[in-house]
């Protein structure tokens, strides 16, 4: 049918590594190929990768792990923070409405599955870069603006957070009609799967703030461990666990049509590094409540300590599911801190509002960005995000 | 029809004519347990990740490609025939073949074979849906219905988001083709 040069068909059944006509899609050889080269890279000191089946060729190790897109909720809330994040929070443009919001969600349903999957998003330029078992996890949720813009009734609970005493809030890191956070094992991965979420919203949204984060959450086994922030502590000590029924009360929506939702505040807290470090052990100890060794919270923590006013019994027995991502920039330090709750003014608004009264902590603290979102409820396959909250009818 | 070859809800199955075959052995042995149930349904052909290119600021707004990817998870090899859209005249499935020395562009000889168990790239550069005689420009954030027929008589109809493609514009018209000779 064709000529001698026509390119010839992907081979069947194994789309392998990427390609002249392929890309790699699902191929697990690809999988592993592309993972030892990766070991291999990292260990040569700048000597040419490894190529396949080369015997030489360490075996590899601290493989990540593909994340599923699909459930009752988006996976990446429960999910732990793996070693880099981005959050981005886009602004719709003028024009978006209800109809185009559906548009834009679904362009980033297939986006998701691709590149948690380990495939290129579709029209990508740079279909290399999308690694498989990436730990990469994308989560996407919607502001004030885009629930106004779509006529959406939000959650019950959800409000924007109120100004507190301490907060010296920037609009630089502020505010958002959406936002994506996108997390992964690293950094290459994870820079591409923004820059395709970013570039695919362009019709419809522009980028409005972008912060980075990294975490480490594994030990040098690479068994978990809670991971610590820039002050030295440990941090999520209390959070609750995933998989824990005191974890679904906390962060799910129970309230159709935002069933498997939950909200999300992004906090940007600036950490004062060089104040904290004058400080001895334990004064920081004092002010924490907790041991900084450890993370074990002090027989008696003081009235102002951070571990006592978080607790939930001091705050009526609200909660927060909190993950945390510390940045270090030119002139910043501090900490991206998520918190995931069903409700922001019945659980993240009181917790913050007894921090921001006495909190020792608020010393050396201070919240300089804040955004909150609603977490759409998860998808199946062959769902899109969003489709039981915007309607589920074919589109046009 | 309820369409279980449907990627999504705005892809529907029109005349599945393979039938669906509960066969989930052999999907499940990569040894990750977080790989999702089933990469493709067992027993259909499946297209994934249609897109088609924006037509806004292109050198000729009366044409385009479409893009996507067919899986044939049955055991016969089948054939991508025919493709149609409401915003096109006409639509053709086309190829990159070398003739001459040269890299052109043409219509395939009898459609699109996709192996049994097997899958295959409509990408730029090589195979994809030539959307002709356009009855409107299509711009990012657009989304396009693309129906596509197969030898063994499945249609299957994909709703396609419209995307900028910012390689240089006539990456799939090989230099010297523009016109197609159509």
């Amino acid at each position: 049918m064709s000529g001698p040069e026509t390119p010839a068909p992907a081979e069947p059944g194994k789309p392998g590594k990427p390609g002249k006509h392929g890309i790699g899609r699902r191929g697990f050889l690809g999988y592993v190929g592309s993972a030892v080269a990766g070991a291999a890279a990292g260990t040569a000191g700048g000597a040419a990768w490894a190529g396949d089946g080369d015997s030489e060729s360490p075996a590899p190790v601290g493989l990540g792990t593909e994340v599923a897109p699909y459930g009752v909720h988006q996976p990446g809330v429960a999910t732990p923070m793996p070693a880099v994040v981005e959050v981005v929070a886009l602004d719709l443009l003028p024009d978006t409405d209800r109809d185009a919001l559906g548009r834009l969600l679904r362009v980033w349903t297939g986006d998701v599955e691709a590149l948690t999957t380990g495939r290129a998003t579709p029209g990508d330029t740079e279909p290399w870069l999308a690694a498989a078992r990436a730990d990469l996890t994308i989560t996407v949720g919607l502001g004030p603006g885009a629930l106004a813009a779509a006529g959406l009734d939000a959650p019950t609970g959800f409000e924007a957070v109120p100004p507190m005493r301490h907060d010296r809030l920037q609009p630089r890191w502020s505010g958002g009609d959406l936002v994506l956070v996108v997390a992964a094992r690293e950094g290459t991965t994870l820079a591409h799967a923004v820059r395709q979420l970013v570039r695919d919203a362009v019709p419809f949204a522009r980028q409005r703030w972008r912060q980075s984060g990294f975490w480490n959450g594994t030990d040098a086994d690479g068994r978990p461990m809670t991971g610590r922030n820039l002050f030295g502590q440990v941090d999520g000590t209390a959070s609750p666990r995933p998989g824990s029924a005191t974890f679904d009360e906390t962060v799910w929506i129970r309230e159709p049509p935002w069933t498997g939702a939950t909200t999300l505040v992004v906090r940007r807290i600036s950490m004062d590094l060089d104040t904290w470090a004058e400080l001895t052990r334990d004064r920081q100890e004092a002010a924490l409540g907790r041991t900084l060794d450890t993370g074990e919270r002090l027989s008696d923590p003081g009235p102002r300590a951070h571990a006592r006013l978080a607790h939930p019994m001091e705050n009526a027995g609200a909660r927060i599911v909190r993950k945390g991502a510390n940045y270090a920039t030119e002139d910043d330090s501090g900490l991206l801190f998520m918190s995931f709750q069903a409700s922001v003014a019945g659980q993240f608004v009181p917790i913050q509002r007894s921090l921001d009264r006495a909190d020792s902590l608020n010393t050396w603290t201070t919240a300089i960005g804040s955004a909150e979102f609603v977490v759409l409820p998860g998808f199946e396959r062959g769902d899109w995000l969003g489709s039981g909250v915007l309607g589920s009818g074919t589109p046009g | 029809m309820l369409n279980t070859a449907a990627r999504r809800p705005w892809t529907r199955t029109l005349l599945p004519a393979v039938a669906l075959v509960v066969a989930l052995a052999g999907l499940a042995g990569c040894g990750d347990e977080a790989e999702p149930a089933a990469a493709a349904e067992p027993g259909t052909v499946t297209i994934e990740d249609p897109w088609v290119r924006a037509t806004v600021g292109s050198e000729d707004p009366t044409m385009t490609g479409a893009f996507l990817v067919v899986d044939n998870n049955t055991d016969e090899d089948v054939t991508l025939e025919t493709a149609s859209s409401p915003v096109a005249g006409m639509a053709q499935l086309h190829e990159m073949a070398k003739v001459d020395g040269e890299m052109v562009m043409r219509e395939t000889d009898g459609g699109i074979v996709v192996r049994a168990g097997g899958g295959q790239l409509l990408q730029p550069g090589g195979y994809h849906v030539m959307l002709m005689k356009l009855k409107q420009e299509l711009a990012p954030g657009d989304e396009v219905e693309l129906t596509l027929g197969f030898s063994d008589g499945t249609t299957l109809e994909v709703t396609a988001p419209v995307k900028e493609f910012t390689e240089e514009a006539g990456h799939y018209h090989s230099p010297g083709t523009a016109e197609h000779g159509h």
